[in-house]
């Protein structure tokens, strides 16, 4: 296997945010020169260019992107560190690049919400976190966009290690110090962003050292390659490379651990990483107080864009570097895929706040991904990266939506709110469309992955997994349920005279809701050119697979 | 009765029990330094047993220098003993609380 | 009859331990000559660092490869050079640091200095120690300084009690380690490592249980100085009390080289002595790398539990820097050449992270009087430079990349993993599981800084330049290490060509 350099797009693309950061910090260094208000201002107008640059970036990226190929596309690959074989390695393909789509597309979204300009922000008694240390938060905003670039692209997995973890600092601070102040809850409990911060960190981190320790083991027993500039190495940290070798069978002769075969002991600890942040049932509790404690545009990434990670790693990972071994833990993963759906949803029913509501049906949605990602059919693989896709358009506009209603009063209690269509129809109408988007209403996108999953997991080589597919198709009623019911309680009905004073959209906020809506509606009648972006490689993926599902079966 | 390598070498174990047993019961600083002074000479009876044994010189040579170490860690250890006790009037181990967590 | 004079060769592979005993005697003098001069804290400084920064240049003359000197009593190869580069960038570091200290009187910095060269003298022995005699005296030179060191703070009682603790403490520990060195020479006829390795490993081969019960007993006893020094269960006891009263600029380098030396000994100890264990011995030959990886393990645990509810920041990084030995102690156990390597690359981050964590405690305590985490609140809107460049500290010591820290652990973890045995697969997980548990503790200071506000609106926390520069100069590479380690695995690489 041999990829080399084709281009330094990616690299240009996952260090542009960097560049940035470097640019405030250079400006917080001159900050005796600077008034105050200047510092923010610049750090801000250098936080939207680089997003902005970024996006426009994807959108080279897009227009240069063969989507009839499966291949690895836009590789820059360079030789790092020589004793340990490691390199600096990205390139895209059909799994990662709407990803990287998304996240420049995600962040441009979140940076424009970080901003206080270009709309009205009643802050006079509620101090608004886009007031408060300005350079750091962009300093840190920018450095979570590196990380979570470089995550989609790294296919060296050392590289890929490194990434992950990047994104984990500047979200700690980002929740920790722009997020809700601590409180103390009713049962005496002390919440709040701290708390939210250093759970989602240490929840995290104990992901991320499982995969450690399988990255290391991974290498020690793995074949030789050859590096960028043409040296043997006796190991590899090549993703392309390892995959071609547990293929091989190079990976037979290893020793198995605590019981399991080798490829089963590596699948499983790489699971675990990544199903924390995906986040999966029963690993799933740092994700509604991360989600209610973080400031709107972190929700929205968080929500858009990392839980993402969390199914890419284990697209790549688990299901096309380790394709032996996921045939035996389908059924395992289908199961609990179906659990997410049917718990988040229920659990949702029961929520008062309206951004818990939406952390857990983000839980409920991910177990879209999940049971697609298990049933190991081209249509329900394609609908699990779809519903990525569209998950992680819908769900920052829902957060969006959410910190819309905060913004003005201060609350997010579902039940206090009512009748607030009447004062706010744009708000409702923009509402309405994202509500239904989430519950799976045919037109939007949020219908095609979850149809594509259900009808691929209804055809999977399991029959089993005709039941999981029956199970979660009534969770879809639930889901419509407490959408529904949300809606009644906040929109319809008599105004609340209490909230007579609130105003309309403002242009800010239309900035960011209204294409994510467009995207939205577009996605769900010509989805089209998604499809084009992601099956070939699924196919040459599920390729390996269904040898090994026929031949096991 | 001839007294051989072996009676040295349970003499030393018997020396050194007392001095390990001594330092880990007795609350007095100044004992529990006694103790280790036992240890040490328990340490230098199998040096010597040995060497005498071997014929080797390497264990009296250890012994000696032995000697000097001892005396330095001891002297240290006074004077430091010292400084509290002058302080407080008391070296017993159970008032020196002041670091406890 | 003459002496045979052909064993004293090696006065110029000793060319660096000759250079500090200079030191010593230089920085004796002018301190008494300089008696009245109100420069004396300054020149003493600068002559204690020009002879340090000799003696680290000397180093890299040193040729003598794995040639024994002194009739087998030292050697020194690239390992033993390696660590003594470490141990006296440490003792730089340290002297500038206790300059820049209250705690450390004007008039008392010229007898600080000398003890503290005195002790790298010690440490640079113990790195190429080779036979028991000079294991043993190059350990006490280590350890009287350190108890001198220890109760510098005079008027203190805290000082005093840390101090008088580290003595009764240390001297049984020695004690037992002299007992279990005296039955390993009646076991092998020789004080020589290689020698002592030779018989155990015949005694070894012999089978039965009572053959090897002397040596089991006689290695653990020798086990127990060791576990002393470097802080390991079950002789870690000292450390809390010994961190929290000590001089916090003496604790910053206790905290590193006697560590790294420690560990050079403990590795050579068992190498030299029981040949390379990888994994699971054979039958019939008792099973070190076990009891060493449950050592480790212990010694990990025990440490990040107890660092959870520690509120005094010292204390705190005492337990941390226990389960810092445990992980190194990990890789003892391993013993495999990936193992050494790790432990090498971790001696120089291991300096950069802990001593600079030290030094902010120093500065947030001559600032403040508090030795507490809340002494820390607010630190980021107080004091940025040092609330960020403690994070950096913090986080690095938690192993998480880009930071240097987390290429040690890489590599510590990596060792383990290598030997393909499923004791060494538990044990990196518990190690792994354990840094996960630090990052709480860690974290909870980052959360002072940072995310809560001070107790009472207080001054600003104001850093002198020199003390900026020297954290700037430690954090730096922190950060690009962790990138950019290449150089470092170079030169750790170029050290052990040199065959021990």
């Amino acid at each position: 296997m041999d990829f080399s350099t084709t281009s330094t797009l990616l690299t240009w693309m996952i260090f542009t945010p960097l560049i940035g950061a470097g640019a405030i910090l250079v400006l917080l260094a001159l900050r005796p020169l600077l008034r105050q208000a200047l510092l923010d201002n610049l750090a801000r107008a250098i936080g939207v260019a680089c997003t902005a640059v970024v996006t426009g970036q994807g959108l080279i990226l897009w227009g240069g992107f063969r989507g009839a190929d499966g291949a690895l596309q836009f590789v820059h690959r360079l030789v790092w560190i020589k004793q340990w074989s490691i390199e600096y390695f990205v390139g895209v393909d059909g799994l990662s690049i709407s990803m990287v789509l998304l996240t420049a597309a995600v962040f441009l979204v979140a940076a424009i919400a970080s901003v206080p300009w270009w709309g009205r922000l009643d802050d006079a008694h509620h101090p608004h976190f886009s007031k408060k240390k300005v350079p750091g938060y962009w300093i840190l905003f920018l450095l979570l966009e590196t990380g979570v670039l470089g995550t989609f692209c790294a296919l060296d997995f050392f590289l890929f290690y490194i990434f992950w973890e990047v994104m984990l600092l500047p979200m700690y601070f980002l929740i920790g110090i722009w997020g809700a102040p601590p409180r103390v809850e009713a049962n005496g409990r002390v919440r709040g962003g701290p708390y939210a911060a250093i759970k989602f960190f240490l929840y995290t981190l104990a992901g991320s050292v499982l995969m450690l320790l399988a990255m290391i083991a991974i290498y020690h027993n793995s074949g030789p390659s050859t590096l960028a500039d043409g040296t043997a190495s006796p190991h590899s940290f090549n993703v392309m490379a390892l995959t071609q070798m547990f293929r091989d069978g190079t990976f037979a002769g290893a020793s198995p651990i605590f019981g399991l075969a080798f490829a089963q002991a590596m699948f499983l600890a790489l699971f675990i990483g990544f199903s924390i942040k995906v986040p999966m049932f029963p690993f799933h509790t740092w994700l509604p107080d991360a989600h209610v404690d973080a400031p709107t545009p972190i929700s929205v990434i968080l929500a858009g864009i990392l839980l993402k990670t969390g199914m890419y790693g284990m697209l790549r990972f688990n299901l096309q570097m380790l394709s032996p071994a996921m045939v035996w833990a389908a059924w395992g993963i289908g199961i609990l895929g179906v659990i997410n759906i049917v718990y988040g949803a229920f659990v949702c029913m029961a929520q008062k706040d309206l951004k818990k509501l939406i952390a857990y049906s983000s839980v409920s949605h991910m177990g879209f991904c999940l049971l697609g990602f298990a049933a190991l059919t081209p249509q329900a693989l394609t609908g699990c990266v779809f519903q990525m896709f569209s998950h992680g358009i819908i769900s920052p506009m829902l957060f969006l939506i959410a910190g819309v209603i905060y913004d003005r009063a201060h609350t997010r209690e579902i039940n206090g709110f009512g009748g607030l269509a009447e004062r706010l129809p744009e708000y409702t109408g923009i509402t309405g469309l994202a509500f239904m988007a989430s519950l799976g209403l045919p037109g939007l996108a949020g219908f095609v992955g979850e149809v594509l999953v259900f009808l691929g997991g209804f055809g999977a080589a399991d029959q089993g997994f005709r039941v999981l597919v029956a199970v979660s198709a009534i969770a879809v009623v639930i889901t419509a349920a407490y959408y529904l019911w949300t809606m009644q309680r906040m929109f319809l009905g008599k105004l609340n005279e209490k909230w007579a004073g609130l105003w309309d959209m403002n242009w800010r906020e239309r900035l960011t809701l209204y294409p994510l809506a467009a995207a939205t509606v577009i996605l769900g009648v010509y989805p089209a050119p998604i499809f084009n972006l992601i099956n070939s490689s699924l196919h040459q993926v599920l390729s390996v697979v269904s040898v090994t599902l026929h031949a096991g079966r | 009765m001839e007294v051989g390598l072996t009676h040295y070498l349970l003499l030393a174990a018997a020396v050194f029990l007392v001095g390990m047993v001594g330092f880990i019961v007795r609350r007095n600083t100044l004992i529990m330094l006694m103790c280790v002074e036992l240890m040490l000479s328990a340490a230098n009876l199998v040096f010597v047993a040995f060497s005498r044994e071997l014929g080797d010189e390497a264990g009296h040579v250890f012994v000696l220098m032995n000697f000097a170490v001892a005396a330095a860690e001891v002297a240290i250890g006074l004077a430091i003993l010292m400084e509290i006790f002058r302080r407080r009037r008391s070296v017993d181990a159970d008032d020196l609380n002041t670091l406890m967590e | 009859m003459l002496p045979d004079l052909a064993g004293l060769r090696g006065g110029a592979a000793i060319l660096p331990e000759l250079v500090l005993t200079g030191t010593v005697f230089a920085v004796l003098v002018l301190d008494l000559a300089l008696r009245r001069s109100a420069r004396r804290g300054r020149v003493l400084l600068l002559v204690t660092c020009l002879g340090l920064a000799a003696a680290a240049t000397a180093i890299a003359g040193v040729s003598a490869g794995a040639q024994p000197l002194f009739y087998g009593m030292l050697v020194a190869d690239g390992f033993a050079l390696f660590v003594k580069g470490v141990v006296i960038a440490a003792a730089v570091v340290g002297a500038i640091l206790a300059a820049l200290s209250p705690e450390i009187r004007r008039d008392q910095l010229g007898e600080y200095l000398i003890l503290l060269v005195c002790l790298t003298l010690g440490m640079c022995l113990l790195a190429g120690a080779r036979n028991l005699l000079m294991l043993y005296l190059a350990l006490e030179l280590v350890s009287l300084p350190s108890y001198i060191l220890a109760g510098f703070r005079h008027g203190d009682r805290r000082s005093s009690e840390a101090a008088l603790k580290y003595v009764v403490f240390g001297a049984a520990a020695s004690g037992l380690m002299l007992f279990g060195f005296s039955l390993l020479y009646g076991l092998a006829g020789t004080l020589d490592l290689p020698g002592i390795g030779a018989a155990v490993v015949a005694r070894g081969l012999q089978g039965g249980l009572d053959a090897q019960l002397l040596v089991v007993v006689a290695v653990l006893l020798s086990l127990a100085g060791f576990a002393y020094k470097v802080a390991a269960v079950p002789f870690h006891m000292w450390c809390p009390d010994v961190y929290e009263g000590a001089p916090t600029p003496f604790v910053a380098f206790l905290s590193v080289a006697p560590k790294a030396a420690g560990f050079a000994a403990l590795l050579r100890f068992f190498l030299s002595g029981f040949g390379a264990p990888l994994g699971f011995p054979a039958p019939g030959e008792f099973p070190w790398p076990f009891v060493l990886g449950v050592l480790a393990m212990a010694t990990m645990t025990v440490g990040n539990l107890a660092a959870i509810t520690q509120d005094n920041v010292k204390r705190l990084l005492a337990y941390s820097s226990i389960a810092h030995a445990g992980y190194l102690l990990m890789a003892v156990a391993v013993g495999s050449p990936l193992a050494i390597r790790g432990v090498l690359l971790y001696l120089p981050i291991y300096l950069l992270m802990n001593m600079g964590a030290f030094l902010v405690v120093m500065a947030v305590h001559d600032a403040t009087g508090s030795e507490t985490v809340d002494g820390f609140r607010g630190l980021g809107a107080r004091a940025p430079y040092l609330a960020v460049v403690m994070a950096v500290f913090l986080f690095s010591l938690t192993g998480i990349p880009p930071l240097a820290g987390f290429i040690g652990k890489f590599f510590l973890f990596a060792a383990a993993l290598q030997t393909k045995s499923m004791f060494f697969y538990a044990v990196a997980v518990v190690g792994v599981v354990n840094s996960v548990i630090s990052l709480y503790y860690y974290a909870r200071i980052v959360r002072a800084c940072f995310l809560e506000k001070p107790a009472d609106a207080q001054a600003p926390v104001r850093v002198g330049s020199p003390a900026a520069a020297l954290l700037g100069a430690l954090a730096v590479p922190t950060l690009v290490l962790g990138i950019w380690w290449g150089p470092l695995l170079g030169v750790v690489e170029k050290a052990l060509l040199l065959p021990r």
